[in-house]
């Protein structure tokens, strides 16, 4: 894959550049800010990019809002977020357009480089990556949204796997079930979230989405 | 009610207040009047007979003018609700030193009592507001007094000239009747403008008043921040600093096995990644309490509604369209975002904790003049809070007072709750 590192700490951004060759990609950018990243991504169009939250100039979102206007001008360009820290707010706001490529993690998921890479082909694949940090901080705010209630406790579980990014199949795995048991209980629950028929991608986007939103 | 009965309760009411104004007003002149009808009665022979009623009437007037003043200031909040603070100065510490005498702001003393007693009289000899207490208390019976004094003495005049034989003395009671009456309604009333004009704490006073409660503030805010810094200072020094120091010494020690025990070496490298993560949460749990990044990286409006994301109840929040900046809200100095941030966070944590509620609402408005920040937290749930001193609510207002701000709370059994938090601009 060909991707785009924008990071404003040396460190950082030659470790990250570092693993992804590591790993067999292609680094065909850097960026070090948050109009850099804006152009780097205009370029390049990269197939995957990592991006940090907190940049110079203004040290407020900027990777954020490069991300988010990059894909407004182009839908769907695969963009993983990294921060510090994690808010459901941003999650949402860069799930909102529902059409899916995005991920956005911790710093720290790096010291596990294998999954990282993982999400990241995930993210470059169309599919979603969410920290299991927002996924736990949505389970124990305990305020379902609209539709959320109806959903029974395995339900629930798969819902929050999806929302990690993982697959079917993977989600199979980590529950000890079959893919086609895993298959009936995504269809059982985009029925009761009101989720209809297009591409499967999509509707996992708007499943989590619709489980980060609050009523 | 029709007017007539509406108009005798009136009256009735007015009677009482007027009684009662004019007995507190005019105790002072009847301590006079007895000092003066007693030196007569001893008459002018008697050195006593002017010597003994000039001490009366002075220490008659000294000790009664405090108490006269705050049954005047008492009568007048709970008629017309005008609020006269009174101003007077409060002692400052009384403290032993190392030499074993007291120290009272003033002077050195033998005993705690003593210091004490020295200490009060030197404060009510140089506090302005004793002497405008003792103006206010001659000028009253002079005005107020006089006014309401009519009632009570129409009424009288009407029971002697009623039970009175000759008809001149009846029409004389009849005339004081309607005197009595028709005044009564009305008499108690010039109270009020006299109070305000003479007993209300002068500028200098006021100024002083203010001066006492920056200082106080400045104290809490300077207690606090000591507290949270070391609190800071000890979350690094036992959490993060104590695992980086592991993570070296893991590391230290990977790098030895490294050609013995590569197994073992591997273990510790695991160990050293796992201690590294487990650092990091702490730091982000550390910073989120300092200063939650959203706040930095979006402002006031998108840390609230990202708060409101958080808490176990649905909550609504409005931001008030008309404000502009970023995300519908303007920048604000940081230390008030931080404040108003910090209390519909506490807020929040009190609704979910003990109001019971279903549902909340925030509502966030720029200030009038464009600076500062209103926020109002609303929840459906069973009302009944209220300021307990060091309760949250409390220690809440305190935090906001730093910058002139203010908390109200309206909260009626059964609810529902309304707090509502006004923060003008800060340092003004």
């Amino acid at each position: 894959m060909r991707v785009l590192v924008a990071e404003d700490l040396y460190l950082l951004r030659d470790g990250l550049v570092r693993l992804i060759e590591a790993y067999g990609h292609e680094v065909v950018a850097t960026a070090a800010t948050g109009p850099e990243t804006l152009d780097a991504l205009r370029t390049w169009r990269p197939d995957v990019s990592v991006i940090d939250v907190r940049m110079p100039p203004t040290h407020r979102d900027e990777g954020l809002r490069a991300a988010l206007d990059a894909r407004a001008e182009v839908p769907g360009l695969p963009v993983l977020i990294l921060s510090q820290h994690v808010e459901r707010l941003y999650a949402r706001e860069l799930l909102a357009d529902g059409s899916g490529g995005v991920g956005y993690l911790l710093k720290e998921s790096v010291f596990e480089a294998e999954q990282f890479v993982d999400a990241l082909e995930r993210v470059a694949g169309g599919g979603t990556a969410l920290d299991p940090a927002v996924i736990a901080r949505l389970l124990s705010a305990g305020s379902p949204a609209r539709g959320l209630e109806r959903l029974t406790e395995r339900e629930h579980t798969v819902l929050a796997l999806m929302a990690e990014g993982l697959s079917n199949q993977a989600i199979g795995r980590r529950l000890f079930l079959s893919e086609g048991a895993i298959g009936k209980y995504t269809t059982s629950l985009f029925g009761k979230l009101g989720i209809t028929d297009d591409q499967d991608g999509n509707r996992r986007v708007r499943a989590v989405l619709a489980y980060l939103e609050k009523t | 009610m029709g007017r007539p009965r509406g108009w005798a309760v009136a009256a009735a009411v007015g009677f009482v207040r007027a009684c009662a104004v004019a007995a507190v007003t005019l105790l002072v002149p009847a301590v006079w009047a007895g000092a003066v009808a007693l030196g007569i009665h001893w008459g002018a022979g008697n050195p006593w007979s002017w010597l003994l009623p000039l001490i009366l009437v002075g220490t008659g007037t000294l000790a009664l003018s405090g108490p006269v003043c705050r049954a005047v200031r008492f009568l007048v909040a709970r008629w017309t609700g005008t609020d006269l603070p009174a101003g007077h100065r409060r002692p400052g510490p009384v403290g032993r030193l190392s030499t074993g005498y007291w120290w009272n702001g003033f002077s050195y003393e033998r005993s705690r009592r003593d210091a004490l007693l020295d200490q009060k009289w030197r404060i009510r000899w140089s506090d302005p507001a004793t002497w405008r207490d003792l103006r206010f208390t001659a000028i009253a019976p002079f005005t107020a007094g006089l006014v309401a004094v009519l009632p009570p003495a129409g009424a009288a005049f009407a029971v002697l000239g009623l039970s009175g034989a000759g008809p001149a003395q009846r029409l004389a009671g009849v005339l004081a009747l309607l005197l009595a009456v028709g005044s009564a309604p009305y008499a108690w009333r010039p109270v009020e403008p006299v109070a305000v004009r003479f007993l209300r704490p002068s500028p200098a006073m006021a100024l002083a008043d203010r001066v006492g409660e920056l200082t106080a503030q400045r104290a809490d805010v300077t207690v606090a921040q000591a507290a949270e810094i070391r609190r800071i200072e000890r979350n690094l020094h036992d959490g993060a600093q104590a695992r980086l120091v592991g993570l070296g010494l893991s590391l230290a020690t990977a790098e030895r096995l490294m050609d013995t025990d590569p197994e073992g070496a591997r273990a510790l490298m695991r160990d050293a990644r796992t201690g590294a993560a487990a650092s990091l949460a702490e730091l982000r749990e550390l910073v989120r309490g300092i200063s939650p990044p959203v706040l930095s990286e979006r402002g006031l409006a998108d840390a609230i509604r990202a708060l409101a994301l958080d808490v176990a109840l649905p909550v609504d929040v409005d931001v008030d369209a008309e404000s502009g900046g970023v995300g519908g809200f303007p920048r604000l100095e940081a230390p008030v975002e931080s404040a108003v941030y910090f209390g519909v966070a506490e807020l929040l944590t009190n609704v979910v904790k003990h109001a019971g509620a279903s549902h909340a609402r925030v509502a966030l408005a720029a200030g009038r003049d464009g600076s500062g920040a209103v926020a109002e937290v609303r929840d459906d749930g069973g009302g009944g809070a209220g300021f307990e001193a060091g309760g949250g609510l409390d220690g809440l207002r305190r935090r906001l007072a730093v910058f002139d701000g203010t908390l109200e709370v309206t909260s009626p059994p059964g609810g529902p709750t309304r707090v509502r938090m006004t923060v003008p601009c800060a340092f003004s």
